[in-house]
């Protein structure tokens, strides 16, 4: 009898996602839009610090470089630092190759030891920043001309401590995951993240096409090089300080996704493990500590930390309702299980589906959408590897095995 | 029939019922006719001069008739390669002979001068007008689209529907209604009752703000990175008051008569500026915002919802040019802004 409360409380959880599934989708398809600072096309603008970070791109930080140099964005006021972490490939020689043909422009960091990581190599890399705003990339990306422009305008905005702008994939039709990964990011930031950004709830920071006020990473104590998702960890620390997140999804920026599926896996584990790291760090001080979060903020907060535990609470779910139904156990018989179960099967399951499909629409995308069956096979891959992470999450405080820093692989071919 | 063929023809039954939504999804993946990365890099989203620098553009092919025009000061009409028809005016005055002083009448073809240009009045203007000179419109007039390369003036009750530029000072008479983007290379001048959504120029004068404007060199001391200070609540800074850092009030917030404020503001509520005050930063509020007659702002000025500025105000200077947005915005005269003001729903200049 245990086994069904367990159950319902698991039941009562994923109600809670499909209605804030709902509620979003809702919101970006009806509600009032928020986009406060898109409009900021002249003013007397900051000097910014772009970092780029880069490990082993070869492949691709020429291209991120060429974009950065055609941004539009006072010369004089715009820094480039790429941060070559450790790389064994031909990126410092790349990188040196562009500093020496655009002097003045580009003040490279080399990085050769020291704690592997993202978080880490930025941490180091703070030594050349003189700016209040810091823009980051990673190097697989394109940014636009406008861009910079367009993350830097919040700043204008002394509440705000980090700008998350929207990554859209560019090799979308290279096979079914990259299609898959595509309708991800659409419902993921035309939708997610938006959505947030109208409701004044939590827009996440997501480490590149983003930036952050210097100010403000300085009060809450600098990058976290202990984090394996250091954006997850930057948008906690800024809440809880009293600073504002904001998603600017008019501020697009292309991006790589993985080809091949074991390197999906792994980025989405790593994603998962930092995550759920965060979730342990932050949830109790966010939802019950004295800070400077509002009620809303808290409470999506709360939420947003916890959509990768959701991947092995439904496995679990799924186990227990095998459990319960093959053991004839029922608290509720007959017609209120049968609309429960019915209406969940009609709406409830359909929730993340519904938020894609709704995204596509407003990406004005139509034929796209009919790739969304297969998104069950993406959902399902998901939720086994979110669970493989954080089983093996939990097991490391026994084994005391440390976290390592995965790669995500790059695709691109080689230009000459 | 047997039970094995029951459990059979079930299963068949149920997987046909769960590979029916897959097969547009197959057909989709095998002929990848929506497979392209989603085309988001919108140049147009940010210049405000995109369309008329699109429209110099295409009229390219015409530059020869342009300037054959000119020399022998004669009419000339074709269409162009796209379709549209043309009429090429070699006398600036040619086109107040054109059958357009009729109310209501239409000009259906693009017009194209290759001098000065006037206009008569309650004309509509169907296609894009273009003046190598300056362009003089007579009232009441439609414009679909304007471009002139030097001056322009839109008489009295003009409405353009998508976009007017002018390399030189672009001057609008009362009643004006200027839906899409409107841009000057020099200044734009909005007499009262005009009313707007976007502007862009170096300096954007409401009614008459001939008085030369303060240079925040001048005035204000230039800053170091200010410290934020956060409160909760309602909040005052008060008159005569000189309150350096940064600012963030989750209530309302009110910055008294002659105050200065050496950093940004912001309010989660309503923001209200009173007169003569002065901010070295920008202006900030979720809500509401009104700003009083006489204040100085160098920074963006930002409203959610209603933004009102009084009479005498400053927005930028020449050295420093700003943003003012907001989803409605209201503007007494005699105000002077640098840079651009952008209104979501409506802008309005009043009287």
């Amino acid at each position: 009898v245990a086994m069904i409360y367990v159950l319902y409380i698991i039941v009562g959880t994923i109600c809670v996602y499909t209605v804030r599934h709902y509620w979003f989708t809702l919101n970006r398809l009806f509600g009032f839009q928020r986009h406060p600072y898109i409009d900021i096309d002249s003013a007397d603008w900051p000097p910014v610090t772009v970092l780029i970070a880069a490990h082993n791109e070869e492949l691709v930080v020429s291209h991120i470089l060429e974009a950065l140099l055609a941004a539009k964005y006072p010369a004089d006021k715009m820094l480039i630092v790429p941060v070559n972490d450790r790389s064994t490939d031909r990126t410092r020689e790349i990188i040196d190759d562009f500093v020496q043909r655009f002097p003045g422009r580009i003040r490279p960091f080399h990085r050769t030891e020291g704690k592997p990581g993202k978080a880490a190599a930025l941490k180091d890399a703070m030594e050349l920043v003189e700016t209040e705003v810091i823009l980051i990339f990673d190097a697989d990306y394109i940014p636009g001309a406008g861009i910079i422009r367009q993350l830097t305008a919040p700043f204008f905005d002394p509440e705000v401590g980090g700008v998350m702008g929207r990554v859209v994939p560019m090799n979308v039709g290279a096979n079914l995951l990259t299609r898959l990964l595509d309708l991800e990011r659409s419902g993921g930031y035309q939708v997610d993240q938006q959505a947030r950004m109208n409701l004044r709830l939590v827009p996440q920071h997501g480490g590149t096409v983003a930036g952050v006020r210097r100010s403000a990473l300085r009060e809450i104590g600098g990058w976290n090089e202990n984090s394996l998702t250091e954006d997850t960890d930057l948008t906690y620390r800024l809440l809880l300080h009293g600073w504002k997140t904001v998603y600017q999804n008019r501020s697009e920026c292309y991006e790589e996704v993985p080809e091949t599926w074991p390197v999906r896996i792994r980025q989405i584990m790593r994603w998962a493990k930092g995550h759920n790291q965060a979730m342990a760090t932050y949830a109790w001080e966010l939802l019950f500590g004295k800070n400077r979060a509002t009620l809303r903020e808290r409470l999506d907060g709360a939420l947003l930390l916890g959509v990768y535990v959701m991947g092995p609470i439904t496995l679990l779910g799924w186990i227990l309702a095998l459990t319960v139904f093959y053991q004839g156990i029922a608290q509720f018989n007959g017609i209120i299980a049968l609309l429960s179960l019915t209406a969940y099967a009609a709406i409830g399951n359909l929730a993340a589906f519904f938020e894609i499909a709704a995204a596509v629409r407003l990406d004005g995308h139509r034929k796209r959408i009919a790739i969304l069956p297969f998104l069950a096979l993406g959902f399902t891959v998901s939720i086994f590897s979110v669970t493989h992470a954080a089983v093996s999450q939990i097991s490391s405080l026994w084994t005391k095995a440390e976290f390592h820093w995965d790669k995500t692989e790059r695709f691109r071919k080689a230009t000459s | 029939m047997s039970a094995f063929v029951w459990a059979a023809a079930l299963l068949l039954l149920t997987g046909t019922l769960l590979a029916l939504p897959l097969l547009p999804a197959i057909r989709e993946l095998r002929q990848n006719s929506d497979a392209e990365p989603l085309n988001v890099i919108q140049e147009h989203a940010g210049e405000i001069r995109y369309f008329a620098n699109r429209f110099r553009a295409y009229l390219e092919p015409l530059e020869p008739i342009l300037r054959e025009s000119l020399i022998s000061g004669r009419k000339a009409s074709g269409v162009m390669p796209d379709g549209t028809e043309y009429l090429v005016l070699g006398s600036g005055t040619e086109a107040l002979a054109l059958p357009l002083g009729e109310k209501d009448e239409l000009c259906p073809v693009l017009l194209a001068s290759a001098t000065d240009l006037t206009v008569s009045s309650n004309s509509t203007f169907s296609r894009d007008v273009y003046s190598r000179g300056h362009f003089v419109g007579g009232i009441n007039n439609q414009y679909r689209a304007l471009l002139a390369e030097e001056g322009l003036h839109l008489g009295a009750g003009s409405s353009v529907m998508r976009w007017v530029h002018a390399c030189g000072e672009l001057q609008a008479e009362t009643g004006c209604k200027l839906f899409g983007r409107v841009s000057s290379d020099c200044r734009i001048r909005l007499a009262p009752n005009c009313k707007f959504l976007r502007l862009n120029a170096p300096r954007i004068d409401f009614d008459n703000s001939a008085e030369l404007p303060h240079s925040f060199s001048e005035v204000i001391p230039a800053s170091a990175t200010p410290e934020r200070r956060l409160h909760d609540g309602d909040f005052e800074i008060k008159s005569g008051e000189i309150f350096h850092g940064d600012l963030v009030v989750r209530g309302d917030l009110r910055i008294a008569e002659g105050a200065q404020v050496f950093g940004s503001v912001k309010s989660g509520k309503v923001l209200t500026v009173e007169s003569a005050a002065l901010i070295d930063g920008s202006l900030i509020s979720a809500k509401e915002l009104v700003i009083g007659t006489r204040c100085l702002i160098r920074g963006p000025i930002i409203s959610e919802r209603e933004l009102r500025i009084q009479a005498g105000t400053q927005c930028g200077a020449p050295d420093a040019p700003t943003t003012v947005s907001a989803t409605r915005i209201s503007v007494a005269p005699n105000v002077v802004v640098f840079g651009t003001v952008w209104a979501r729903e409506q802008g309005e200049a009043i009287a």
